[in-house]
């Protein structure tokens, strides 16, 4: 496969630029568009958490606001990757290409998004007088760890979604579950339950919790906690990888 | 040498009984036995070659595999038995286009298509402006795709196609939609094609531009391979069975 996405990169840079600038309708605005999304986001779950259940979180904003700009990497990234082969039905009934390429693509799109979010976030830290510290040299691995575990589940969702397309919405429910699951409002770190272990399965909510060790805390990440989410990033890379190569035979005739 | 070689060519479709296209209705049908499928089989045991230069012609009724043979050769769907091997970049021009992006412009379209043919930035932003004259689309080169009529795509996609210089070309009804303009332009980029030595498979219910470029012709009918030989032969085996 990575000979494939070797030999199309020029195919695979000119899509995901071209879907990017459709994302963003080719403007300015179009951009500030696409954050006031997670900013009300941000807004409400501020309100909710500061003024109705007091939250004793230093710098809650930014706890908040990464771990949403996070989240919506993995949303939107999924999300894309779901439509990414019905949505270009004749790149795959009329020409032959690797069809993992489309997959790619949409998840390198997200990877732009998401990079202009997290620019949004280092503004907010710049502005509210927090500096990054010596742990952030974390933050660039665990984001590629992200990507990895989005491409994976795109690979997976995006054959999955061609020939069933009822699993679109199965994924929506999914995800609205995974945003309360995943510590975007609240600390795995003082949270304290029995299903606590089994929360912190799921990859995402320890992502966002050592984002925000190494961004916001200034506290080293835990060679097991990163070994834990690269780990389980590949397993979902390979699960995905096996199901897509399983189905792809079939997509221009059920695309 | 060979570039396109098919070996004992089989395609069968399933055709469910109602199609189903949601995971609940999959496993609704897991419990309801009645909703079967019958099989259908569009290719039936296809053997040829083409060499370097050739221009192969497929002729036949509707239905009788034509379309689906060249989805075969350009690899977007796969044989249920057997093989076919090309050696050599393929354009192909199935179902009247080439993959084109409704919601981006003409330009966009043009630079994502050479993407996938392997060429740089440079390459295709040199050839852009030929392929928009060739089609004669210049002054629509900002307008999406979805406002082009269905000529006008057909144009694009086959000027985009035949400037990108294939090695083997894939061709699907290319004269269908074209006017006499276009269709001269093409007999044209077909001459020049001849003299180049590429690679071609022409599919087309016009006989007379089948005799007249092809060099070979593949009869089919109801999938099966009727024949395979001189063009005048095989067309007027075709006339017989009609």
């Amino acid at each position: 496969m990575s000979n494939n996405l070797w030999q199309y990169r020029h195919l695979i840079k000119r899509l995901a630029i071209s879907d990017f600038k459709v994302r963003y309708k080719n403007s300015v605005l179009g951009f500030f568009w696409s954050l006031l999304e997670p900013l009300l986001m941000l807004l409400v779950l501020y309100v909710v958490f500061v003024d109705v259940f007091p939250s004793t979180q230093k710098n809650y904003h930014l706890f908040l606001l990464l771990g949403i700009a996070l989240w919506d990497f993995f949303t939107k990234g999924t999300s894309m990757g779901l439509q990414a082969i019905i949505s270009k039905p004749g790149m795959v009934r009329q020409v032959y290409i690797p069809r993992e390429i489309l997959i790619f693509s949409s998840s390198l799109t997200a990877l732009m998004m998401a990079v202009l979010e997290i620019g949004v976030f280092g503004i907010f830290m710049v502005i509210s007088g927090v500096m990054p510290t010596s742990t952030a040299i974390y933050f660039p691995i665990i984001f590629m760890i992200i990507f990895i575990l989005v491409f994976g589940t795109s690979l997976a969702l995006g054959a999955l979604n061609t020939y069933y397309r009822d699993v679109q919405y199965i994924w929506a429910v999914i995800l609205q579950a995974g945003f309360f699951a995943s510590g975007v409002f609240f600390d795995f770190s003082t949270y304290e339950s029995d299903i606590k272990g089994l929360l912190l399965l799921n990859p995402m909510a320890r992502i966002i919790l050592i984002s925000r060790e190494s961004l916001l805390y200034n506290t080293a990440v835990s060679s097991w906690d990163l070994v834990f989410c690269f780990a389980s990033s590949l397993v979902m890379l390979l699960v995905g990888y096996l199901i897509f190569m399983k189905l792809e035979p079939g997509f221009a005739e059920e695309v | 040498m060979d570039i396109i070689e098919a070996r004992n060519v089989w395609k069968n479709y399933k055709i469910p009984h109602e199609k189903r296209n949601t995971l609940f209705e999959s496993l609704y049908g897991l419990m309801d036995s009645k909703m079967g499928y019958e099989s259908f089989t569009a290719l039936k045991d296809i053997n040829f070659t083409v060499k370097k230069g050739e221009w192969l012609g497929v002729i036949g009724h509707n239905g009788s595999g034509k379309s689906t043979l060249l989805k075969v050769i350009a690899n977007t769907i796969r044989p249920s038995k057997g093989k076919i091997t090309v050696n050599g970049k393929i354009t192909s021009f199935l179902e009247l286009g080439i993959g084109f992006q409704p919601d981006l412009t003409a330009k966009e379209n043009i630079k994502i298509y050479g993407a996938i043919m392997g060429l740089s930035d440079t390459e295709i932003e040199n050839r852009i402006d030929g392929i928009l004259e060739f089609g004669g689309l210049t002054r629509f080169k900002d307008t999406k795709i979805k406002n082009f009529s269905s000529g006008m795509i057909v144009r694009l996609a086959f000027s985009t196609a035949v400037q990108i210089e294939p090695e083997v070309l894939l061709l699907d009804e290319v004269l269908a939609v074209g006017d006499l303009d276009f269709q001269k332009k093409c007999f044209e980029v077909f001459d020049r094609y001849r003299e180049m030595d590429k690679t071609v498979v022409y599919v087309s219910h016009d006989l007379s531009t089948v005799q007249r470029f092809c060099d070979k012709v593949l009869l089919l009918n109801h999938g099966e391979q009727i024949g395979i030989g001189n063009p005048e032969e095989m067309i007027s085996l075709y006339q017989s069975i009609a």
